[in-house]
């Protein structure tokens, strides 16, 4: 895996992620805020995206697991054939940003929609996330259809 | 989910996006993170002064897995670190590092320092190696004579006027 941190987690930055997150909607649009998302996947996560041009997903599900598990969330991941499925049942920086009593900005889940997105775009996957609400979403990793 | 410990690569990438529309931009993005962390720290700062300062850069320096020595005077409260953790992802990383990433610390910092009527002063020292020394003084004109021995001072509103 390409970052591996460990060491204590400051989970403060998802506040200064979540109060980016509505600076940069509000003063730039959602579509500039989803092109730094994207650059985000393509390029800082570039070795998971690599592994996925190649047909392999365990990288980002070792992703998942690694910094969920460090960060307290509560998920379950399942497979079926070639699907893999993370199902979050409380998402740690939801939970933190509710746990302080801070406003949560409606586009705070595009950080997962938008990266899981980009980074499937030209690979042999997609990766849709139903985001459900109250910090639960549905992540799921699936070999497209030739 | 970007992962908190993600968190400053992904702000690299903001500042990178930023600075592509005009140095402005980047300028006024640092004041809106200050304008936030105002909110948190400026009354504590306020009311605690240099005490209350060094409790939170305390904090800070563990949270982060900051290696740093943190020192208290009368006059000035001093952060110095040895290897940033924040530029060392940042270097450590597959997206190119934003050239003023170092300068986003006084970004948010000297809004919260005008509020609260403290005064800080950071030596970068180095824009691509992860070490610096930050203090913060009661007394505006003993942290002016800091800032006139540092090597290389980051002043980011300043600069942006210039």
């Amino acid at each position: 895996m390409r970052y591996q941190e460990t060491g204590q987690v400051h989970m403060d930055f998802h506040r200064t992620t979540n109060g980016t997150i509505a600076y940069l909607r509000e003063a730039y649009g959602q579509e500039f805020l989803d092109e730094v998302f994207e650059r985000t996947a393509c390029d800082v996560y570039r070795s998971i995206r690599d592994s996925l041009m190649l047909g392999d997903p365990e990288p980002l599900v070792e992703h998942w697991r690694h910094f969920f598990d460090r960060e307290g969330g509560d998920y379950t991941i399942e497979r079926d054939g070639d699907t893999i499925t993370m199902t979050v049942h409380r998402c740690p920086a939801i939970a933190y940003l509710e746990s302080r009593g801070i406003e949560i900005d409606p586009a705070f889940c595009r950080q997962t929609v938008v990266v899981n997105n980009a980074l499937a775009a030209g690979t042999p996957f997609t990766i849709p996330t139903e985001v459900q609400g109250g910090g639960r979403c549905v992540q799921t990793i699936r070999r497209a259809k030739p | 989910m970007i992962p908190t410990d993600h968190f400053v690569r992904f702000y690299n990438e903001v500042f990178k996006a930023l600075e592509a529309r005009g140095h402005d931009h980047l300028v006024a993005y640092w004041r809106a993170l200050g304008t936030l962390q105002t909110t948190e720290l400026a009354e504590s700062f306020r009311t605690g002064g240099l005490q209350a300062a060094f409790d939170y850069w305390s904090r800070i320096r563990d949270e982060e897995n900051c290696e740093a020595d943190l020192e208290l005077t009368d006059d000035y409260l001093e952060f110095r670190m040895h290897r940033c953790p924040s530029l060392s992802k940042v270097l450590d990383n597959d997206a190119a590092p934003s050239p003023f990433y170092c300068d986003h610390c006084m970004g948010w910092i000297e809004p919260v320092m005008e509020a609260c009527g403290l005064y800080a002063v950071l030596d970068m020292e180095s824009r691509s190696e992860p070490h610096c020394v930050f203090r913060v003084y009661a007394d505006k004109a003993k942290a002016e004579a800091f800032e006139r021995q540092a090597a290389l001072p980051s002043r980011p509103y300043a600069d942006a006027k210039e």
